[in-house]
C-alpha cells in the first residue's frame, strides 16, 4: 500500500471539506474514485463512492451542526476494500465496505469537533494580535489548516489499515449470494436516494418536476 | 483608495480558505480577518496600531456561508478603504451575518451541490465510464461555484453598505427555486434508473424493482427520516448475510 499517497489524498480530501478550497473534491464519489485511482481501480473507487454519495447526498452542512466528514471516511473505505485480495468477486466484502465507511464517518466527523476546539484554543492563545498582527494570523490560520491535513490524513490511512483488517477475514463469508446484497443495497439506496426530494422543498412543492423526471428516466430506460 | 484587480485577486484567492480556522468561539471570524488582511494592510500599514486594531475586530465572532463570504468581504472593505467608524462596520456585520448564512446554505447546499451530484449519479446510472459522470461534476459545479464567489466579492465592493439591496436585487431567491426544481428533475430521472438497474453489475430482478420502487416511495413520502431506518436495515442484512456464512 501506497501509504503516503494514501495520506496525501485523505489530507487533501479533509481538508477540502471545510478548511480549503472547497471544490467538492470532498464528495464521496470524487474521493472514493481518486482513492481507486491510486489503487489502480478508478471504477471500483468510483462504484464505493457513489453508492456512499447516494446515503450522503442528503446530508447538509448547515450552520454549526455536527457534519460527518464523509470525504475521508470514503478514502479510508475504498483502500480498505481495495487491500482485500479479489474483492470484486465477493458482494459482501463490497456491503462491508460501504457499511465500514458509513461507520468511519462518525469518527472523522468527531475528529473534526475536536479540531475546531482546538482551533479555539489557538485563537484564544494568540491574545491580541502581539507584534505583528497580520504575520500573527496568518500563522494561525495556516496552522489550523495544517492541523486539519494532518487529522484527515491521520484517519484515512489508519480507517484504511482498520477496515482492511475487518473485511479481509470476512472475505469468502458472505452466504446470501450476489443477487441479494445488490438487492439489498438497491432497496436502502431508493429509499435514501427518495427522501433527497425534502431538500428540495418537498414532495408537494416539487411533484409537476419530479414526475417529468420520473417520466424522462423511465424514457431514457426504455431506449437502453 | 481604489481596489485594483491584484488587490481582488488577493482577497478573492483567500477567500477559498475563510473557513481554515473555523472555531466554536468566532466561528469564521478568524478567517474573515486572513481573508481581509491584504486590504487591512493597504489601508492601515504593515504593523502600525492601527492594523493591529482592525485585525483584532475583524477576527472577531462572524459567521456566513462560505461562497458568499465576498459579499460581506468586499462591503467591509470598502467601509474600511472609506474610513467608516469601528462600531458602524461591526454593526453591518452583525446584520449580514445570518442572512448571508441562511441564503448560501440554500443556495448551494441544499440547491447546487445536490443537483450537479445528481447530474453525475444520472450519468453513471446510464453506464458513461466514471471519468465522464465526476468530470462532469466537477466541472458543472465548479463553475458555478467560482462564478457566484468572485460576483459576491464584486457585488461588495460595489455597494458596500448597501449591499443588503443589491443582493436582494440579484433575484437569488428565484434562482434558488429554479435550481430546486431543476434538482427535483435529476432526482426523478435518476430514480427509475437506479430501482430497474441497482448500483452493482449485478442485475435487479423485478420483485426488487418493485420493493426499491416502494422503498422510493416512502423515502419521497416521509423525507431524510427514512435514512436511518434504511441504514439499519442494510447493516442488518450484511451481518445475518455473514452470521449465516460463518456458521455454514
Amino acid at each position: 500500500m501506497n501509504i503516503w499517497g494514501l495520506a496525501a489524498i485523505g489530507g487533501l480530501v479533509g481538508l477540502d471539506a471545510t478548511s480549503f478550497p472547497q471544490v467538492m473534491v470532498s464528495r464521496p464519489l470524487v474521493a472514493g474514485t481518486l482513492t481507486g485511482l491510486l489503487f489502480g481501480e478508478p471504477a471500483q473507487g468510483a462504484m464505493v463512492g457513489a453508492i456512499l454519495e447516494v446515503f450522503d447526498l442528503g446530508i447538509l452542512p448547515v450552520g454549526a451542526a455536527r457534519y460527518p466528514d464523509s470525504g475521508t471516511a470514503t478514502v479510508a473505505a475504498v483502500a480498505a476494500y481495495s487491500l482485500v485480495p479479489l474483492h470484486a468477486l465477493d458482494p459482501g466484502v463490497l456491503l462491508l465496505a460501504v457499511i465500514f465507511g458509513l461507520s468511519w464517518e462518525f469518527v472523522t466527523g468527531a475528529s473534526t469537533v475536536w479540531l475546531r476546539r482546538l482551533n479555539e484554543r489557538l485563537v484564544l492563545s494568540t491574545p491580541r494580535w502581539h507584534g505583528r498582527p497580520g504575520r500573527a494570523l496568518e500563522r494561525l490560520h495556516l496552522t489550523s489548516m495544517l492541523l486539519d491535513f494532518l487529522r484527515a490524513a491521520m484517519l484515512s490511512v489508519g480507517g484504511a489499515l482498520l477496515g482492511a483488517l475487518l473485511l479481509k477475514p470476512a472475505a469468502g463469508h458472505w452466504a446470501l449470494g450476489s443477487e441479494f446484497a445488490a438487492a439489498a443495497l438497491t432497496v436502502a439506496a431508493a429509499t435514501v436516494l427518495g427522501a433527497l426530494i425534502s431538500v428540495f422543498g418537498g414532495w408537494r412543492e416539487r411533484w409537476r418536476a419530479l414526475l417529468v423526471g420520473l417520466a424522462c428516466g423511465s424514457l431514457l430506460l426504455l431506449l437502453r | 483608495m481604489t481596489f485594483s484587480l491584484a488587490l481582488r485577486l488577493r482577497v478573492f484567492l483567500r477567500s477559498f480558505a475563510i473557513q481554515g480556522s473555523w472555531n466554536y468561539r468566532t466561528l469564521v471570524g478568524t478567517g474573515f480577518a486572513f481573508a481581509l488582511l491584504p486590504v487591512l494592510r493597504r489601508v492601515h500599514g504593515s504593523s502600525t496600531p492601527a492594523l493591529r486594531s482592525a485585525v483584532e475586530r475583524q477576527a472577531a465572532l462572524f459567521n456566513t456561508h462560505p461562497y458568499l463570504s465576498g459579499i460581506a468581504l468586499g462591503a467591509v472593505a470598502r467601509l474600511e478603504a472609506e474610513g467608516a467608524a469601528p462600531e458602524l462596520i461591526d454593526r453591518f456585520k452583525a446584520a449580514l451575518r445570518g442572512s448571508l448564512g441562511s441564503l448560501g446554505d440554500r443556495l448551494v447546499w441544499a440547491g447546487w451541490r445536490p443537483a450537479c451530484m445528481l447530474l453525475a449519479l444520472l450519468l453513471l446510472f446510464l453506464g458513461l465510464p466514471w471519468y465522464l459522470a465526476v468530470g462532469a461534476f466537477l466541472l458543472t459545479y465548479n463553475a458555478g461555484h467560482v462564478l457566484l464567489r468572485w460576483w459576491a466579492l464584486h457585488t461588495g465592493l460595489q455597494a458596500g453598505r448597501n449591499v443588503a439591496e443589491q443582493v436582494r436585487e440579484a433575484g437569488l431567491e428565484p434562482l434558488r427555486d429554479r435550481i430546486a426544481a431543476a434538482a427535483s428533475f435529476l432526482l426523478g430521472a435518476a430514480l427509475p434508473l437506479l430501482v430497474m438497474e441497482g448500483l452493482t453489475t449485478d442485475p435487479i430482478r423485478p420483485p426488487t424493482a418493485l420493493v426499491a420502487a416502494a422503498a422510493a416511495l416512502l423515502g419521497l413520502r416521509f423525507g431524510m427520516v427514512t435514512r436511518r431506518p434504511a441504514l439499519t436495515g442494510l447493516a442488518l442484512v450484511v451481518a445475518a448475510g455473514f452470521i449465516l456464512g460463518l456458521a455454514r
